[in-house]
């Protein structure tokens, strides 16, 4: 991160030898990326193109606290839509697609709707970065104890969107097992952010098990019964020590 | 029949982060599907108005993703067993796009088998550096 930081204030100065290091190491992997996608390895490479002339264009605007690997990512996969866009692949969504109960998003039990708590994009930023530090140190917590079972269980519930049934025959474990572990994970996430004072109404999933569930949110998570299932092992979990 | 996909799989869609076969599955599916266009519209309409979601600040943010030294050391079949488990099911089952990328760059470096890659990093820093000068 450290170097990275670096790289990049160099590159901001104008050094040119900081803009050649940084191609070198990222156009391969940012190559790759859009390769997996498009059969056109010409295509593909101008792509990569647009995502540099992009970067530098948006330097300004870089926060370098974030990440940068994961920075260029994200100019690349918005170079890339567009690509697919203007061939015809990636169709677009029109919005009136949703039905009449569903265009405006609403949040379960007494919570307000989400268009009522308007913010700015900076304060959706505070929240967003409070979120990731909490799974950051809960993830980097179980890394640092090999417990990789936790880890598995919680990327298929959460980044792949599983339910608890099919993630527990992925896992080889009862479903009771996979709705502790995520009974303990959101329990200590959802006092985490009511620490800090953020507000509940834009982290709907934090305590969706909280409500009667309503919810029309439509999260296969949260059709297993998560907190049901399973019991408070909570004392197990030392992040909620920490926090 | 109509495949369902989760709100996670369809926020993946949206910033270009599922693998290449189930993006395209997706793309064929909202050419006719009414209840999938419904359903992406309501996912849009939930981002649009700021609300938060687990699944795409963890993924956003690659909070599980083994760096890449760990990548590195996973191709050469170096570290501790359990740890190679993991990181195998990041790649196969997780299918994460990102490190599956680095996977395929470590790999083609390991091998020497990208030839052009000097004229393609010279073309890339000739048509950027112009860009370079501003007041960044």
């Amino acid at each position: 991160m450290e170097v990275e930081q670096k790289l990049v204030e160099r590159i901001r100065l104008g050094e040119s030898d900081a803009w050649t290091d940084l191609i070198g190491r990222y156009d391969g992997r940012l190559l790759a990326y859009v390769s997996r996608r498009l059969q056109n390895r010409s295509a593909a490479e101008d792509i990569v193109q647009e995502t540099f002339i992009g970067f530098l264009n948006s330097l300004p605007n870089y926060d370098g606290r974030r990440p940068l690997e994961s920075y260029l990512f994200s100019i690349a996969s918005h170079k890339l839509t567009d690509h697919l866009r203007r061939e015809g692949r990636r169709p677009a969504i029109p919005l009136s697609g949703a039905s009449s109960n569903h265009s405006e998003w609403q949040l379960a039990g007494n919570h307000r709707g989400a268009s009522s708590i308007a913010r700015s994009d900076e304060r959706r930023v505070i929240e967003e970065h409070a979120l990731r530090d909490a799974l950051k140190k809960q993830v980097e917590y179980w890394r640092e104890r090999n417990d990789w079972l936790k880890i598995k269980c919680l990327e298929l519930i959460i980044v792949r969107g599983w339910s608890n049934k099919l993630a527990a025959e992925q896992m080889g474990i009862s479903q009771q097992k996979v709705a502790s572990i995520k009974h303990d994970f959101v329990k200590a996430l959802t006092r985490s952010v009511r620490s800090q004072g953020l507000p509940e109404e834009v982290f709907p999933e934090l305590y969706e098990d909280d409500e009667s569930n309503t919810t029309k949110q439509g999260t296969p998570e949260s059709n297993s019964g998560a907190a049901g299932g399973g019991e408070d092992k909570s004392s197990e979990n030392k992040m909620e020590k920490d926090n | 029949m109509t495949k369902h996909y989760s709100v996670s799989e369809i926020e993946a869609y949206l910033d270009e982060a599922l693998e290449p076969d189930q993006m395209t599955a997706i793309e064929a599916s909202l050419r006719d599907d009414s209840q999938l266009i419904g359903q992406f519209a309501e996912v849009i309409s939930r981002r649009d108005a700021g609300i938060h979601s687990l699944g795409e600040i963890w993924r956003r943010n690659r909070i599980s993703c083994p760096s890449r030294e760990d990548l590195g050391s996973y191709l050469l079949n170096v570290l501790s067993a359990e740890h190679q488990l993991y990181v195998q099911f990041h790649l196969e089952t997780v299918n994460c796009r990102y490190c599956l990328a680095n996977l395929d760059d470590l790999k083609q470096r390991q091998l020497g088998s990208d030839k052009g890659h000097s004229a393609r990093r010279k073309r890339y820093f000739e048509s950027s550096a112009g860009y370079l000068q501003r007041d960044n």
